[in-house]
């Protein structure tokens, strides 16, 4: 086993660890914080997999930004009284069942299929030796090649909506 | 045993069906959230796994240096994040209005 | 000549129209603003009202009956009470004569104008009709034209349907012939006989004018049995005469039940009749169909010659007892004759039209009529015919022996009488003879029972009238009669006749007619037939002396006992009018001489032979049967002119057996309750058996699709709580569910 193979096995054991445990805890805070370790370890996946600008996004805007969000919100929305604050409702046991199924069939249907991705891994290099942030700046604001700035162009404009919406709906009124 | 695609699509999958019973079982309105955001985190491992193992077989085209799937998972970071924030700031509301985020006794809308 | 017959069937609907839409209308038209009465809504145009030109006091006394029928009728009992009240102050005398029996036969003073003319106008074309059908006859006779005499001439005739997808074809056609005639001769006298009897029988009776429209519409619908030329008539005329019947016996509307003499209302009656002749109607209706599946057509002519060619004889049997069994239930044969008695509620000139001599005859004549294809059909049907008809000859006879009503006796005479006609039809074709006697012998018994039938009936009216007059009571119970004979002399002269005519007395017309069919039985060789015939022919003179004796004489009178005694009820009975005893003694000469006609048989079918006098004084048969009969009318003598009646009934009382039987007799085999008891148990069991049926099973089939889906729509409604985690769960299930199938499909079908 060599080393990429251990580290992602450590991280993938504390990545549904973790997630496990944000479904199950039973006070909130707790889960939001698990969910925090959930963020971290998917960063850790993406540095395996050569997307380091993915990584530091993930751990700028989910861990910094998200999860602040998440936590603020406990904060304002308090569930006083001694019941727990994170309870399973009635049917999760129809939950589980339905995951359960449907995680089966994925993982069945990806074992059995012909990808059109060969399975072997590794990748070759990038053109140059462009590094992956270059790449992906590259990808979204080049102007004359293959670009994606129109979604990105689109992108700001959900930001935006989604500032606003979030100040009218939050309003005290 | 060299970590090969199929890896990160398992991890992906299990990830989503975690997130999945979470948005399903739960009863604080932010629990649910949660599990939602789990859920994107697993797409978004799938989407960089398939950019990652990028040999295509097929026309002879190369597109190896298409980030695709990075792209995407840009873009479904943007969105989660625009997402959440909505979300969470209705959750505030129904909370102010009704002093509950119990999921389970927001029903206006049944017979 | 013949042609014009045409005019004798329509003549007594001519008499109907005019006495419905005339002289009804007329007397409506003609009746005077009323005086308001309290609390009766003044109208008074109820059924069956003729009221009087009168206002006044006249009126208030008028009113009484049209209060107390519509008060019946409508239920508003104050009226009844106050107008009574107010009428019995006016006139107190004569109301007492009438009493409680104003609700059973409702009388007024003076009859309308409009009512006179309807009696007069009956009574006018009825004579018309029957000097010409006498006419006619005579005709016949003396002017014989080989044509007709062989196929009768067409009356009329109208195309109603024809060739009906060549199904066959439907017409109304009349047609008369030399058994018409015969058949045409009886009805008529009888019918104008009876419509003159009845101006002084329903003498300021409140439904006079409505009486006779209905007698003539009886009369029409006779007629058209007579003249009718294909089954698709007489059926029609069939359920006419029903209809006639169910009317006229049903004339009293109000009158009541009378448990205690084991009598119905006349409504009762009426309806039971009616429900009676249709049973019979049903074997009538699937004979004729299978008659016309088979050939096509309902024209006798045709019917003769085709339905042997192409029907087997078997079928053609079953055909044929089906349409007796219509016979059956008009003519009153066992086990439909429960309606003739009860029918005697009906007022008496009725009974002598249409239950004595016409209606119940309708069934003979129809069996005349189609009588090639009963000999065609085998000799199966015929001794059905004939079997039926003896079996309720001696039935009837039995029954009649203990009656105590004097109706009644008549009743069951004549089921008894036309048991007589019907073996004398069904025996012109059993046995081993050469002779074709046709339908005569059944025939003949009709044209002279006719006669003295009618006149027996008529002159129990007469006795019936004078009583009621006597006891202002309507008294029908022989127990309270007797010694009768001095009193109503005329009534009871050619009562005696009769009696002695039906009994099969030599020399009088039933002596012929009667002593023809016994003797036709045992020269056939059917020796069951003859002793029947021959037992219930003593039988029958035992119980008709007894009759009269009962009636007219008493063991205290004169001759014996024969006439004259003490009279056992209330009150002075005296002579009828004599618009009653003209009829009498006009219907008494043919009970006589009728039978003298020797040519009957021959003037009915060409082939027949004709009665020989001296062959009859020669045949020791009949001095067998004349001294069956003089032994049935002496030991009736014996036991009511001689013996002393208490000790009779003591006798009988005390002797079990005699005491059992005469019980079985007197309730008539208790054929009445069996048949009551079928009905609730059976029919009506069956019925709320269906009811059940269509309740639960019917209604519950749709009321259940109902049910289910309110219900589904109700319990379907819980699914959408308003949670949508469980509207996710409902997405993701079928997500997985279809993932699921979609795996399943890959790895084992698309291989």
């Amino acid at each position: 086993m060599d080393f990429a193979t251990l580290v992602f096995w450590i991280v993938a054991v504390i990545l549904i660890g973790s997630a496990l445990a944000v479904v199950s805890l039973r006070n909130i805070v707790h889960s939001a914080l698990s969910l925090v370790i959930v963020f971290a370890m998917a960063a850790g996946i993406y540095l395996l997999l050569n997307a380091e600008f993915i990584a530091i996004v993930q751990i700028l805007i989910y861990v910094g930004a998200i999860t602040i969000l998440i936590l603020f919100a406990i904060m304002l929305t308090r569930i006083t009284s001694g019941q727990s604050t994170n309870p399973v409702s009635k049917q999760w046991w129809l939950g589980a069942i339905i995951s359960v199924l449907i995680g089966v069939g994925i993982i069945y249907a990806e074992m059995n299929s012909s990808h059109a991705v060969s399975a072997t891994g590794g990748s070759s290099p990038l053109p140059g030796n462009v590094s992956n942030v270059v790449r992906i700046g590259q990808l979204l604001y080049s102007p004359s090649s293959y670009s994606y700035v129109l979604p990105f162009e689109v992108a700001s404009l959900v930001l935006l909506v989604a500032i606003v919406g979030a100040i009218v709906i939050g309003r005290e009124d | 045993m060299g970590l090969t695609l199929n890896h990160f699509l398992v991890l992906g999958a299990m990830l989503f069906c975690i997130g999945l019973y979470g948005a399903i079982a739960k009863r604080n309105a932010i629990a649910v959230l949660m599990g939602i955001e789990i859920m994107l985190n697993a797409v978004n491992i799938t989407m960089v796994a398939f950019s990652f193992f990028n040999h295509v077989k097929g026309n002879g085209l190369d597109l190896s240096s298409l980030l695709t799937g990075q792209i995407f998972a840009i873009f479904i970071i943007t969105v989660a994040a625009a997402e959440a924030a909505v979300a969470l700031a209705m959750v505030i509301s129904i909370y102010r209005k009704r002093d509950t985020v119990d999921v389970s006794e927001i029903d206006m809308m049944k017979w | 000549m013949y042609q014009y017959s045409g005019l004798i069937l329509f003549a007594p609907l001519l008499s109907f129209v005019i006495i419905v839409f005339g002289t009804r209308v007329w007397d409506m038209l003609s009746r005077p603003k009323k005086v308001q009465l309290t609390t009766h809504d003044g109208h008074g145009s109820g059924e069956g009202h003729e009221q009087g030109a009168h206002v006044g006091v006249e009126l208030a006394f008028a009113s009484v009956p049209a209060v107390a029928t519509a008060a019946t009728a409508r239920g508003a009992k104050d009226a009844t009470a106050h107008a009574e009240d107010q009428a019995a102050a006016a006139h107190g005398a004569h109301l007492d004569d009438h009493g409680e029996d104003d609700d059973e036969d409702p009388k007024v003073a003076h009859l309308s104008q409009g009512a006179v003319v309807s009696g007069y106008v009956g009574v006018g074309i009825m004579l018309l009709a029957a000097v010409y059908s006498w006419y006619l006859l005579l005709y016949s006779i003396f002017v014989p034209d080989q044509n007709f005499l062989k196929n009768g001439t067409d009356v009329f005739s109208y195309d109603w349907l024809r060739q009906v997808g060549g199904a066959g074809d439907y017409v109304i056609a009349f047609h008369i012939d030399t058994l018409g005639l015969a058949m045409l001769v009886v009805v008529t006298t009888v019918s104008l006989l009876v419509h003159f009897y009845s101006q002084g029988y329903m003498e300021d009776s409140a439904g006079y004018a409505r009486f006779y429209a209905y007698l003539a519409l009886f009369t029409f619908s006779m007629l058209v049995i007579v003249f009718a030329q294909n089954f698709l008539v007489i059926f029609i005329g069939w359920e006419l005469v029903g209809l006639s019947s169910y009317l006229l016996i049903g004339f009293w509307i109000n009158k009541k039940a009378k448990p205690d003499e084991q009598r119905p209302s006349p409504s009762n009656a009426a309806m039971q009749a009616f429900v009676t002749n249709r049973v019979g109607d049903v074997g009538f209706i699937i004979g004729i169909m299978i008659l016309f599946a088979n050939t096509g057509t309902f024209d006798f002519a045709t019917l003769f010659v085709k339905a042997p060619h192409v029907m087997s004889q078997g079928l053609l049997a079953t055909a044929m007892i089906l349409v007796f069994c219509g016979a059956v239930g008009k003519s009153a044969q066992v086990p439909l004759h429960v309606w003739l008695p009860s029918a005697m509620e009906g007022p008496t000139p009725v009974s002598a039209l249409i239950h004595a001599a016409t209606m119940v005859a309708a069934g003979v004549y129809m069996v005349a009529r189609v009588f090639p294809l009963f000999v065609s059909a085998g000799p199966v049907a015929l001794g059905t015919v004939a079997w039926v008809g003896a079996i309720t000859a001696l039935f009837a006879a039995t029954i009649a022996l203990v009656q105590s009503d004097f109706k009644r006796v008549l009743a069951f005479s004549t089921i008894s009488q036309l048991g007589y006609m019907f073996v004398g039809l069904g025996i012109s074709g059993l046995g081993n003879s050469d002779l074709t006697y046709g339908a005569g012998p059944g025939m003949f018994h009709l044209f002279t029972h006719a006669f003295f039938k009618a006149l027996l009936f008529l002159g129990a009216g007469s006795v019936l009238h004078s009583l009621h007059h006597a006891t202002h009571k309507e008294v029908q119970d022989m127990r309270l009669m007797g010694g009768l004979g001095p009193k109503m002399p005329i009534t009871a002269i050619t009562w005696l006749i009769a009696t002695l005519s039906i009994s099969g007395f030599p020399f009088l017309s039933g002596f012929y007619s009667k002593d023809t069919i016994i003797g036709l039985t045992a020269e056939r060789g059917q020796w069951g037939l003859y002793i029947i015939t021959l037992g219930t022919a003593g039988l029958t003179a035992f119980y008709m002396l007894r009759a009269f004796i009962l009636a007219f004489g008493g063991t205290d009178g004169k001759y014996g006992g024969l006439w004259g005694g003490t009279y056992r009820g209330v009150g002075d009975p005296h002579e009828s009018p004599r618009t009653m005893t003209i009829p009498l003694v006009l219907l008494a000469i043919p009970s006589i001489i009728a039978g003298y006609w020797f040519g009957f048989f021959q003037y009915l079918s060409p082939k027949a032979p004709i009665i020989s006098f001296t062959e009859l004084l020669t045949n020791p048969l009949t001095y067998i049967g004349t001294a069956v009969s003089l032994l049935g009318l002496g030991v009736a003598y014996f036991m009511y002119a001689r013996l002393n009646q208490e000790k009779l009934h003591n006798f009988v009382e005390n002797n079990a057996a005699l005491r059992t039987v005469h019980r079985i007799l007197y309730n008539r085999y208790y054929v009445d309750e069996f048949y009551n008891w079928l009905i609730k148990y059976g029919v009506l069991g069956l019925s709320h058996v269906e009811q059940a049926f269509d309740t639960y099973i019917i209604d519950g089939v749709v009321n259940g699709v109902a049910r289910l889906v309110t219900t589904l729509g109700r319990d379907i409604r819980y699914t959408e709580t308003g949670r949508v985690q469980s509207y996710m769960i409902g997405f993701f299930g079928g997500v997985a569910v279809l993932t699921a199938v979609v795996l399943v499909l890959v790895t084992y079908v698309a291989k």
